[in-house]
């Protein structure tokens, strides 16, 4: 296998008695799209500005791109596009302003895909940068990490506030793009299906912890709803082990969220388990109900 | 804007989805041989799904042999290949067993399921 585009390992962050991040580690194959799940001040902002060299890990450590994430500076961020929710833009500049101001520092620099990037971004070229909206900040901002074909594309709640039309530009330019130069996405989000549609690995975190860090395939494949229904007065006594991630019961139908879901193999144990069951179903489940699911159980 | 009509729903692998949906379009003629079939570049785009999705199910249809790269044309629409005897034995076996199941879990009848089946035949031809 090639060398991951992020590599972590035991990340710990502490902001003063406040734990932020504990013992993260995880990995983005070069080539995917990697969506890191989990509810405000998880952790995801954090990790983003560890790797990005905007923060120091108390311990642990971090490669980006082959560079040591506290070593990384202007060579790397050649090949790094960073965009964040709360981007600081020189606001006197027009977007013209910006690109001719930010192109010197990039020998990649295509100026024919920001042409492009321009138009399908539908942005006002002269227009300066404090007259804009906050989507078409964001799409400004995107553009600028875009056109010099970067290795790796580090976006922070991209989708956060932006409207439909303007979330919609956004995925297509950040999607052409990865197609054309085979990049690399991390992102954090809140949204769910937006995720589950354009990644391909995904993370998901509680406060401080990393949970799940595997293909979304994978993922979807193993988590699992399964619906038994009791024979009534069935009131059995259940150690539900490691794999049962949620149980509910509710008059003689039981609800169970399955993590190690192995088809027709776990259906037979859940049969042994509950010998009177009339019978037991298995339903798929969204990548939201997942994240309910594990957050959850595990958040305590 | 594609030829054929999908709505990608949470859930369920985007690839089986768009791979069934082609198929249908195919079999509904809103697909015909010798179209132009969209690039990964548009699928991804037009689908606002994952690049490597998108690659895994021009792929996928390739092998089937619903899809053809033609050099300088691009990726071409094919003529429906026979189905081979494995395929079909699967189909006409395994799969009409899944629904006979289905239906008599259901207390379903014969006649309700062969009416609803000859429906969905007519609808899609």
């Amino acid at each position: 296998m090639s060398q991951p585009a992020i590599y972590a390992e035991h990340l710990s962050k502490h902001f003063r008695s406040n734990e932020a991040l504990k013992d993260m580690s995880f990995s983005v194959p070069t080539g995917s799209i990697y969506g890191l799940l989990g509810p405000n001040g998880a952790g995801k902002t954090t990790t983003i500005k560890i790797l990005m060299n905007l923060l120091t890990a108390n311990s642990g450590r971090a490669e980006v791109l082959g560079y040591p994430s506290h070593k990384l500076n202007w060579r790397g961020f050649r090949k790094i596009g960073y965009v964040s929710e709360n981007q600081i833009l020189p606001e006197e500049m027009s977007v013209t302003e910006l690109l001719a101001y930010l192109k010197p520092f990039y020998p990649n620099w295509d100026a024919k895909l920001c042409g492009e990037l321009l138009a399908q971004l539908d942005l006002p070229a002269d227009r300066k940068l404090k007259n804009l909206s906050r989507g078409m900040k964001m799409k400004a901002a995107l553009l600028s990490s875009l056109v010099f074909r970067p290795e790796l594309l580090v976006l922070d709640e991209p989708f956060s506030g932006l409207d439909p039309v303007v979330r919609e530009d956004f995925t297509r330019g950040l999607l052409g793009s990865v197609v054309d130069s085979n990049g690399t996405v991390f992102m954090s989000s809140q949204d769910v299906e937006e995720v589950e549609r354009l990644c391909d690995w995904i993370g998901i975190m509680k406060p401080g912890h990393l949970l799940i860090s595997e293909p979304l395939d994978q993922l979807l494949r193993r988590f699992r709803r399964i619906e038994i229904t009791l024979a009534s007065g069935e009131t059995p006594k259940i150690d539900w082990g490691q794999d049962i991630v949620q149980a509910e019961r509710s008059g003689t139908t039981v609800n169970l969220v399955h993590q190690q879901f192995a088809g027709a193999a776990t259906l037979k144990e859940l049969q042994e388990r509950f010998p009177h069951a009339s019978t037991t179903e298995d339903f798929p489940m969204t990548l939201r109900e997942i994240y309910l699911a594990v957050a959850r159980v595990r958040t305590t | 804007m594609l030829s054929f009509n999908v709505q990608i729903k949470p859930g369920s692998p985007a690839y089986e989805q768009v791979v069934y949906a082609v198929q249908k379009a195919l079999i509904t003629g809103r697909l015909k041989p010798g179209d132009r079939f969209p690039s990964v570049r548009q699928l991804s785009q037009e689908l606002r799904i994952n690049p490597n999705t998108a690659h895994k199910i021009v792929a996928h249809l390739t092998a089937e042999r619903l899809l053809q790269v033609e050099p300088g044309i691009g990726t071409v629409v094919q003529k429906l290949p026979a189905g081979s005897s494995q395929d079909k034995s699967v189909l006409l076996n395994k799969d009409l067993e899944r629904l006979v199941v289905g239906a008599k879990r259901l207390s379903l009848g014969l006649s309700e399921v062969t009416r609803a089946l000859e429906k969905h035949w007519e609808k899609i031809s």
